[in-house]
């Protein structure tokens, strides 16, 4: 079964803003390093999280909205997050129900790492095929 | 094998398109009315391309405004990749992991018939392989140590 640590040895650093931090910064950023959201901390602590889906969604009930609004005004408060002892399957049924694309990882109280729905996917999908291809070795040697 | 006909047997048919001259704000209202990540960008039934979140925020990335007014085809993504009913759905993912993208519209005989979302394909496949599983381990727990 894999966990939300085998997925994360290989992931970079995670990108976080000030809740106070203009929405503008953190969007260059997402373009820059070609990422879909980023966390808002404060006092080491996760107070929230920016997707590109939060500040679409604002842009289209708001047309005078400034691209320089603080992020704590556009960001979702509630965050859904995962220990990394949990396994993927866990990660897919998560973000699946509650449909969003990315989970912070918290160890200790500490945040340690971001996946995306892409990382979860392509994880559960490979140890699917494993399994199966597992049980098919399986039962051709028991047919002999 | 399941393959994209089936994702649309369930889901429809129904795709939402903008016209390459609309605003930016318009095509935001029917992602947000319609809660969809993404919608065609279509001219005398012609796909010009797709325009999703993600472009808008790059176009406010870049312009450092909300840009509201910008026409759609200056910020569309294009061109597309399509798909056609019979592929199968590891193909999809195989191109949405490849390319980035989120969305497929599906194409046959020339004719739009649908958008599938990377949500859609992942929710099957996963379906998929947990029914391959259980039909194995069925097959192992008759036919095995028992015997």
């Amino acid at each position: 079964m894999t966990t939300v640590r085998h997925l994360i040895r290989n992931k970079g650093r995670v990108w976080t803003f000030a809740p106070e931090e203009p929405a503008l910064r953190a969007l260059k950023l997402m373009a820059e390093k070609k990422i879909g959201a980023v966390l808002i901390m404060e006092a080491e602590k996760v107070v929230g999280i920016f997707s590109e889906r939060d500040f679409a969604r604002a842009a289209a009930v708001n047309p005078s909205l400034s691209p320089n609004t603080p992020l704590q005004e556009l960001m979702t408060h509630e965050v859904y997050y995962v220990s990394p002892d949990q396994t993927v399957d866990e990660c897919m049924a998560l973000m699946t129900a509650r449909h969003i694309r990315h989970l912070p990882v918290v160890e200790e109280h500490q945040l340690v790492s971001v996946i995306s729905i892409g990382d979860v996917v392509k994880s559960v999908l490979a140890e699917k095929e494993s399994d199966i291809k597992g049980l098919e070795d399986y039962i051709w040697v028991n047919l002999i | 094998m399941t393959t994209v006909k089936h994702i649309l047997m369930e889901k429809g048919h129904v795709v939402w398109s903008v016209s390459p001259h609309a605003a930016v704000k318009d095509a935001l209202h029917l992602l947000a009315e319609k809660k969809i990540g993404a919608v065609l960008v279509v001219e005398e039934s012609k796909i010009l391309g797709i325009f999703s979140e993600r472009d808008y925020v790059r176009l406010v990335a870049d312009a450092g405004a909300l840009a509201q007014d910008t026409p759609v085809h200056e910020v569309m993504t294009h061109p597309i990749y399509f798909v056609t009913p019979d592929q199968k759905l590891e193909d999809c993912m195989s191109l949405m992991t490849a390319k980035h993208i989120r969305h497929l519209p599906v194409m046959e005989n020339g004719k739009l018939v649908g958008l599938i979302s990377i949500g859609d394909v992942v929710k099957w496949l996963i379906e998929d392989k947990v029914t391959t599983i259980k039909g194995l381990e069925n097959y192992i727990l008759g036919r095995g140590f028992s015997q």
